[in-house]
């Protein structure tokens, strides 16, 4: 299982979301993807997109205002 | 992978205005608070540009800095949040459990305020499109990457006619689809007038969407004029739908008690028909959602979670409690003979030296124990012994029926 970081800090919608759609098409099921953003609407579309995926997805709070969105993908 | 777990006294799920303001009122009571939100902290609210009719805000504020603020006093008490999403609950046992993807959170009480999630038109491929594919339900959000685009609204009410003007600060053009005969919209009048004076705005009345169309991403929105039954194909990069909402309560049904809509329903104490499970906010059945009701909701819920975990330690560790016998007097403050008889009571229990451990529950205080004893009315006696009821007397109490019982 590999974890696998996205800098997305300082990035504004859509770019975070375009990232990780293309970041995880390159992973393996049961990896790790973690997507830091500081942009309040990429914790919006980021976890939908994900879920709606069916992939699981956790969010840790590093900082206020900053986010680390993880998610592994389910297949 | 084994699922961790971990206890907290009160477990919220959901982090909007409600959930926080019922975090903010028990995490002031020293209760261990723990609020799960599954996206952003603030919910809803985050995505409205402005909100102006919060009290306390003369200026008005941004629904995520309003939000912020809230969070902020959250954590000032000391509430401890986790940013995912619960897959599921079981409020079987006084132990009740929240599960997420990797813990288990046991809480002696849970608040559910899981709001809303947006309704959708079920127009045909529709699903092809949602939220990074050319469908957005939040202008905020998605506004400056449609800058100089041409886009669409679909609805009437407030919150599509106000971020319908918030999206013409961006796109090039806003279409506004509306189910109704011209110059009727669902919105207040102010927001009206502005959105018919807006020269971006266009309005495209009687329609419906019929379809979504585009390879990979949408870019055709195809309307259907009710009245003329013409469809109408509408060229856009992006289509933001704000028809309303549906109850977030999937995970509760067969749980608590739904209304046929899906929404919790709930007593004025914000009370669902689970012991110890409250409810607050948008996802209740109830006349009024705004920030405002959400706010006065949460307070509730939080003061009656904190009231319902005082009656759980009197109830199992003072009445239940198997070290001697209980008697238990069930009265109501506001009934003549309780008054009458609790002081004999009181001195049956102190010539007793100790044999019985009495307490006293006033009803008209909270009826929270006299349910868990099972028992109703007043003047009631329960006796208690080895750690279970043991008798109730419940009828014609009087002066002597207290001197036979506890001498």
């Amino acid at each position: 299982m590999k974890e696998e970081v996205l800098d997305c800090n300082g990035e504004a919608c859509p770019v975070p979301l375009v990232k990780a759609q293309n970041k995880l098409k390159e992973l393996e099921v049961g990896d790790v993807l973690v997507v830091q953003v500081d942009h309040s609407c990429a914790m919006k579309n980021v976890p939908e997109w994900a879920r709606k995926e069916g992939h699981n997805v956790e969010i840790e709070e590093v900082d206020d205002g900053e986010w680390e969105i993880v998610i592994q993908k389910a297949k | 992978m084994d699922k961790k777990t971990e206890q907290y006294d009160v477990v919220i799920i959901g982090g909007g205005a409600a959930g926080l303001t019922a975090g903010i009122y028990c995490g002031r009571a020293r209760l261990k608070t723990l609020i799960i939100e599954k996206a952003l902290v603030g919910g809803l609210a985050t995505y409205t540009n402005e909100i102006e009719n919060f009290p306390g805000f003369p200026e008005g504020s941004t629904g995520l800095g309003l939000m912020e603020l809230f969070h902020k006093q959250a954590k000032k008490f000391g509430v401890t949040f986790k940013l995912t999403d619960v897959k599921a609950v079981n409020f079987d046992n006084d132990v009740k459990v929240v599960e997420t993807f990797r813990v288990n959170y046991e809480a002696k009480a849970v608040i559910i305020a899981t709001g809303g999630k947006p309704r959708i038109t079920k127009a045909k491929n529709e699903e092809n499109y949602l939220f990074d594919k050319g469908i957005s339900f939040c202008a905020t959000c998605d506004a400056a990457a449609n800058t100089d685009k041409m886009v669409i609204v679909i609805g009437s009410g407030d919150a599509a006619i106000e971020e319908g003007m918030f999206l013409t600060r961006f796109a090039k053009k806003v279409y506004v689809s509306v189910i109704h005969d011209e110059g009727i919209m669902d919105c207040n009048e102010i927001a009206k007038e502005q959105a018919m004076s807006n020269p971006k705005m266009e309005f495209l009345w009687n329609t419906v969407v019929d379809s979504f169309e585009g390879e990979g991403h949408l870019d055709t929105v195809v309307l259907r004029n009710l009245k003329t039954k013409e469809q109408q194909p509408v060229k856009v990069d992006t289509c933001f739908e704000f028809i309303g909402y549906e109850p977030n309560t999937d995970i509760f049904k067969g749980i608590v008690d739904l209304s046929e809509k899906g929404y919790v329903i709930v007593n004025e104490l914000m009370e669902t028909n689970v012991s110890g499970v409250f409810s607050a906010g948008d996802t209740n059945e109830k006349f009024l959602k705004q920030v405002a009701t959400a706010v006065g909701d949460g307070a509730i819920a939080g003061v009656m979670a904190e009231k319902y975990l005082a009656e759980n330690e009197v109830f199992y560790h003072q009445i239940l409690n198997a070290e001697k016998p209980g008697v238990v007097f069930v009265y109501d403050a506001t009934c003549e003979l309780c008054r009458e008889l609790l002081p004999i009571v009181e001195e049956m229990a102190a010539r007793s030296n100790g044999a019985f451990r009495l307490t006293k529950v006033d009803v008209y205080k909270s009826k929270g124990i006299a349910r868990r004893l099972g028992v109703a009315g007043t003047p009631v006696l329960v006796f208690v012994k080895d750690g279970k009821v043991d008798r109730v007397i419940d009828k014609n109490i009087t002066r002597d029926t207290i001197l036979n019982e506890l001498s």
